[in-house]
């Protein structure tokens, strides 16, 4: 079970990616975005990391979305493999017309643009912002590679680092399809599960507090939250009780855990 | 009312425009006809009293970094020079760091005469080849914008009145 851990120029945390694989028991690789395309063909699956792929020019993900490395990447998408885009990597998968691909045809249906935080119906913020979120499991258990093993209503506590998450669409009717389609799998939440529109519940915008969604068949995901910075307990901000408990993990393990389950049971 | 537009350039390299012609060329299939790619940040900014020349240079001390950026103040229309498509590229959604840029003319440096300033980023397609504005048009909705949050407008090369196409 062997993961291609992506890696443009400007890439970041593809090294804890890479860690988070190897600990949940899978083999993988860091896999450059100018190594020969064909290769991608040899790996179960594929993350696609955080950062800023070629410095976010002319906007996040656009310019990595146009590189041949992608072409392949859709075409293993097509064999049902797992790709989890991470932050930058969901903006990516977004510009390539991965996510949410509900047409199939490659088409841009959505766009993570700048943050905009509102509170009390007033703009109070704009721009990057660096927190531990709560996220709740919107997608049943199963629909997507990236969260196999979760329940729906299940509640992670992660980080996010971005200056554009916020999910905005031109198409009337996506996100009524992604919410039919259970094709929302991450909401941004209060730590009771709730999710209110209002910052800094919802820390970017996003609409209907979307913060990972998946493709229809499910093995496609992103996320703008970060989990390889919370698999491990240690990672864990000092206020949370399971930073020095013997024998806990972090809540960004689950999701390593279930790209693992999601290959094992589709293998 | 008058319309100041402040056309803001670097006069250092600029790595965003180098990146884009190198993805048009080696990504997109564009290496015939595409001779090169510059970029101008443009701001729009209406102001209902003043003399626009002296608030035109103000403004500039105010969104211009004189150690690596030039710009050129026209009012109300545009020429842009020969040789290139013009394609400027906006958010259609709203443009925050364009409202920021307003309170701060406003409330901070006291411009009350700012009614409303609009951000934009214009694209200098260097184009062969018999029909420029058409392919500049699939650059723009192939590479420059996500429908999704941004417009463009094709400009003309005398004006900015004249729109060939338009996104909204």
């Amino acid at each position: 079970m062997k993961i291609a851990v992506m890696q443009f120029p400007g890439t970041n945390c593809e090294y804890e990616c890479l860690v988070s694989v190897k600990e949940v028991g899978m083999d993988g690789e860091l896999f450059r975005w100018n190594r020969p395309a064909a290769e991608l063909s040899a790996f179960d699956g594929f993350i696609v990391p955080g950062g800023w792929s070629y410095a976010d020019r002319i906007r996040a993900g656009a310019i990595a979305s146009k590189e041949p490395v992608m072409d392949a990447l859709r075409e293993e998408a097509a064999k049902d493999k797992p790709i989890i885009g991470i932050c930058n990597g969901f903006q990516i998968l977004v510009e390539s017309g991965l996510l949410p691909g509900t047409t199939g045809n490659g088409k841009v249906e959505m766009a993570l643009a700048q943050n905009v935080m509102i509170s009390d119906k007033k703009i109070v913020r704009r721009g990057y912002y660096v927190d531990w979120v709560n996220i709740k499991h919107d997608a049943s258990p199963r629909r997507c590679s990236g969260s196999f093993n979760l329940n729906r209503g299940d509640l992670l506590q992660i980080p996010i680092a971005h200056g554009e998450g916020n999910l905005v669409t031109m198409e009337k009717s996506l996100i009524q399809k992604l919410n039919d389609e259970g094709q929302v799998v991450f909401r941004y939440c209060d730590c009771n599960g709730r999710t209110t529109p209002e910052f800094p519940v919802n820390v970017n915008g996003s609409t209907e507090n979307i913060a990972g969604i998946c493709n229809p068949e499910g093995n496609v995901l992103g996320m703008m939250p970060h989990p390889e910075r919370a698999f491990f307990a240690w990672q864990l901000p000092s206020h949370d009780p399971r930073k020095h408990q013997k024998g806990a993990v972090g809540p960004g393990r689950k999701i390593f855990e279930s790209m693992k389950r999601y290959i094992e049971v589709t293998a | 009312m008058s319309r100041i537009n402040l056309r803001v350039w670097l006069i250092i390299p600029d790595a965003e425009a180098a990146t884009v012609k190198n993805t048009l060329i080696r990504r997109m299939g564009y290496g015939d006809i595409l001779a090169d790619v510059k970029k101008e940040r443009l701001f729009s900014i209406d102001v209902d009293s003043g003399d626009p020349q002296e608030l035109a240079k103000v403004f500039a001390k105010e969104l211009v970094n004189e150690n690596k950026e030039n710009y050129k103040a026209s009012f109300d229309g545009i020429k842009f020079e020969a040789g290139y498509v013009p394609v400027k590229v906006a958010l259609k959604i709203e443009d925050g760091e364009a409202i920021s840029i307003m309170y701060r003319l406003r409330n901070r440096l006291g411009f009350q005469n700012v009614k409303v300033v609009e951000k934009a980023t214009v694209w200098k397609l260097y184009l062969k080849g018999e029909n420029p504005e058409k392919a500049a048009k699939e650059i723009a909705e192939g590479l420059l914008i996500n429908p999704n949050k941004d417009s463009y407008e094709i400009l003309g090369k005398e004006s900015l009145v004249r729109v060939v196409a338009a996104v909204k």
